[in-house]
């Protein structure tokens, strides 16, 4: 029988998707214990996470050293001996910032799981903040800020963010070398005492995770007696000034080869009657390997190894942004690329085999994506965190289905006007 | 195994929805001619720019919604799909056409080529330690071909590869024979017979590539090394050679590089770092090649503190280690991490089929679940037996790279 290659093989499109259900019980405390109990591996992740990031901090810094501080030393054990406890069992203990919250995470086997929660309780509730591991603390925290500080790509981003929500807003602030300097210990212990110790924090339990787990945790982290205050909502920060229209920025660096081009915008959250639309829109712009960007500047023109443009949501805003790192004498050349490509996006209608492509990648890219107990736990967070409805991703593959090429050209004119973007470009042009 | 001497192997699971489909490709960096260095990674670029009956290889992909990539090691290529299982065919249907001939189309090398060359730059030349590499493995290895990077050893010979090359560098390697195809995933065994016999059955077998690479002689006498660049803050870093991936003594090597820099309580972290304060960042690590390795410790120094001062402290603590040896509690400690390491490694569906094809390509697909029993095997003084052979003096390459400029000292 004669197999013509030219042709390819039937296929189905994805139209549904299958998100396991988060279990949800509350301790004898009153903390929410959220669990997904999926996997044949022996494992478990297990994540308390705190209202507590950066958009809550009364000094810049003050929450990424309070959290990083909590294995720094307790009332009753060192750095090194909490260190050795979690090693000695082969625990791995992430202790994790970001925007809106900051979160202790430990990786462990299932079976160490009832020797890790005590260690855990302590950290929480018990962290002493030892000067001698403060001043480590800082000093690692600087020097790996030197060292990031001389990557393009990272000042890029730093000053992409700064410059579209503006130096005030917690989204838009960064560490620099005087914030980590100048920042006082008694800022991070109060951070600590104002949203960590003793304060309501949710608990994910994600892997192989049975009756015995549940107990486990409730034993240990369900016994405190004073945490029964309900889980704060998140409130404004003091400070709440919007971002002044675009603004440009050029970072000469000679001794640099290639330049850092971040391109984009303030956007809106996930709630938005928008964001599926945009997201198609966007990923037929940049958001693939096959996408326009990529295919003109990459796979036609050689011009960079990557080019991606990504929608990026926290809880209460979020951007729009294009990224990529190029040969310096290609920056002004590829900035054309870009405004031309935008161009196209606002004035042809997307041909409708490109956009079939498109959706039918995305929609197969987010069944893909569901694959581990970490996974699925990690799209039910932001379910629980942003408090989107619990169907919100099961609407995921539908709301991308149900995108037209008028869809495409509407968005594209209302939310991708050239005007409207910042660029940054760290290197030369 | 089918006719043409293809390897195929299956992990059926039908936890998920999907596929992973793993094409192992036994050719890496070490096999490449001295004057044609970073073409087993070019190819990896080529590999994408269309075959024979399909002028695009990615575009099929994510029209089924599929996801693919490919990366490129000293050791071997290795390209993967993972897919909706109902979608499966699709990744036969281009994963045959591009093994049976590539387009081998001059377009598609001129852009790949310059794609790679802006690679090169953005990893290695502009990114502050980017060229630690460059300058480590010619340093470490005299002979054997892991003394030039993945990326070549000098990108002019990137920049003037011929469509002959490529077409040479193909039918040699890109063969049935020299290729391991694992299928895991909600399939069965019989789907993936059937689909491999129709797909990959015609495909011309190829000659076997019989490795024939010089072996690295065993190192005699230190090695030392200078340079500078505009980084921030002065590192010191130190190789010693150690056995491959699947020979003996690899899983004693490997734990006492966890003993030495695996986390904060590890020796290196706790003496130099904490008590006494010379690095802010110190690790110990293993290349894990297949052919012998080296086992690596890397540290940044604080600003104010000698190159020379920092290199004794870890050479005296290294002394100490290989006279005295490990503690019970510290090698149950690196067993148990090994141990958690090779668990979570197993969660992830497309991580569990290249496991297998990693195995599989080592010469046995058993070797995958062999790792946990071998580890938990090692006693103490096996662990001081290789530590002496390894952590000699004359085993050792010493790089100093210096901060050029640098305000902070």
């Amino acid at each position: 029988m004669h197999l013509d290659r030219t042709i390819a093989p039937p296929y189905r499109v994805i139209q549904r998707i299958n998100l396991p259900p988060i279990e949800t019980f509350p301790l004898a405390n009153g903390l929410p214990l959220h669990v997904i109990n999926i996997g044949e591996q022996p494992v478990v992740r297990l994540e308390c996470i705190f209202e507590g990031g950066a958009w809550h901090e009364s000094t810049p810094g003050a929450s990424y050293f309070a959290i990083k501080m909590l294995s720094e030393g307790t009332h009753a054990h060192s750095s090194a001996q909490i260190s050795a406890a979690f090693d000695r069992i082969g625990a791995f203990l992430e202790l994790s910032h970001s925007f809106d919250r900051a979160s202790l995470v430990v990786y462990c086997l299932t079976r160490f799981l009832p020797e890790v929660l005590p260690l855990v309780q302590e950290l929480i509730q018990e962290a002493a903040f030892p000067d001698k591991e403060w001043e480590d603390l800082r000093n690692i925290t600087l020097q790996n800020h030197r060292v990031n500080w001389e990557k393009n790509a990272f000042r890029a981003t730093s000053f992409f963010r700064k410059n579209i929500f503006g130096e005030s807003h917690p989204y838009g602030r960064s560490q620099t070398e005087v914030s980590i300097t100048n920042l006082e210990k008694a800022k991070a212990i109060q951070h600590y005492d104002t949203f960590i110790r003793h304060k309501p924090y949710r608990i994910v339990l994600a892997g192989k995770v049975g009756e015995a787990e549940i107990g486990h945790v409730n034993a240990v982290l369900g016994n405190s007696n004073d945490l029964i205050t309900p889980i704060q909502p998140l409130s404004a920060p003091n400070s709440l000034v919007p971002a002044d229209e675009a603004k440009n920025l050029l970072i000469e660096r000679p001794e640099s080869i290639q330049s850092s081009i971040r391109f984009g915008k303030r956007l809106f959250t996930r709630n938005h009657p928008d964001y599926f639309k945009m997201l198609v829109t966007n990923e037929i712009l940049g958001g693939y390997f096959g996408s326009r960007l990529m295919k003109n500047i990459r796979e036609e023109k050689g011009l960079t190894y990557g080019i991606s443009s990504n929608i990026t949501t926290f809880r209460k805003e979020g951007y729009f942004m294009i990224g990529t790192d190029v040969k310096k004498e290609f920056t002004q050349q590829t900035l054309d690329e870009i405004y031309k490509e935008i161009n196209i996006l606002q004035t042809e209608p997307v041909p409708s085999d490109e956009l079939q492509t498109v959706k039918n990648f995305m929609a197969g890219e987010f069944a893909g994506s569901l694959n581990t107990a970490f996974d699925v736990a990690d799209r039910q967070k932001i379910l629980i965190m942003d408090g989107l409805p619990s169907d919100f991703f099961e609407q995921y593959v539908d709301q991308i289905h149900a995108t037209t090429a008028d869809d495409v050209l509407q968005i594209a004119r209302q939310y991708l006007d050239p005007e409207s973007m910042t660029e940054i470009v760290v290197g030369g042009k | 195994m089918l006719d043409n001497g293809l390897r195929v192997f299956v992990h059926e699971d039908f936890s998920t929805p999907m596929a992973a489909v793993n094409i192992l490709y036994n050719v890496g960096s070490r096999d490449e001619d001295e004057q044609r260095t970073g073409f087993a990674h070019l190819f990896e670029h080529l590999m994408f720019g269309g075959s024979r009956n399909i002028p695009s290889y990615d575009e099929p992909v994510q029209n089924v919604g599929g996801e693919n990539n490919a990366f490129t090691s000293p050791d071997l290529t290795n390209y993967y799909i993972t897919l909706p299982a109902d979608n499966v065919e699709t990744a036969f249907w281009l994963e045959s056409d591009r093994m049976m001939s590539l387009s081998f189309d001059p377009q598609v090398l001129e852009v790949q080529r310059k794609v790679v060359i802006e690679e090169f730059k953005q990893r290695y030349l502009n990114q502050p330690y980017g060229d630690l590499w460059l300058k480590l493995r010619p340093l470490a290895y005299t002979t054997h071909p892991y003394r030039w990077a993945t990326i070549g050893k000098d990108i002019e010979h990137i920049e003037r590869a011929t469509l002959d090359d490529v077409r040479n560098f193909f039918f040699k390697f890109y063969r049935p024979v020299n290729a391991i195809l694992v299928v895991a995933g909600a399939v069965t065994l019989a789907q993936v017979k059937q689909l491999s016999e129709k797909w990959f059955g015609p495909i011309e077998s190829g000659t076997p590539y019989l490795r024939q690479l010089p072996a690295e002689p065993v190192q005699t006498s230190a090695r030392f090394l200078e340079t500078s660049a505009a980084v921030p803050l002065n590192s010191l870093i130190k190789t010693y050679h150690m056995p491959g991936r699947y020979e003996a003594d690899f899983h004693e090597a490997d734990l006492i590089s966890d003993i030495l820099g695996r986390g904060k309580s590890s020796r290196l972290y706790q003496a130099l770092l904490k008590n006494q304060p010379l690095f802010n960042s110190v690790t110990a690590s293993t290349t894990s090649s297949l052919d012998p390795g080296l086992l690596l410790i890397k540290a940044n120094l604080n600003p104010g503190v000698s190159m020379e001062l920092a290199n004794e402290a870890v050479e005296s603590l290294l002394q100490d280690f290989v006279q005295h040896g490990a503690e019970d509690e510290e090698l149950e400690k690196v067993k148990n991490q090994s141990e958690v390491t090779v668990a979570f490694s197993q969660v992830e569906l497309l991580n569990r089929a290249m496991n297998l094809a990693f195995a599989a390509n080592a010469g046995d697909p058993e070797l995958v679940n062999a790792d946990e029993e071998k580890i938990r095997m090692v006693e103490k003084s096996a662990i001081q037996r290789v530590a002496q052979t390894i952590l000699r003096p004359e085993n050792c390459s010493t790089l100093f790279y210096h901060a050029e400029s640098n305000q902070t000292t």
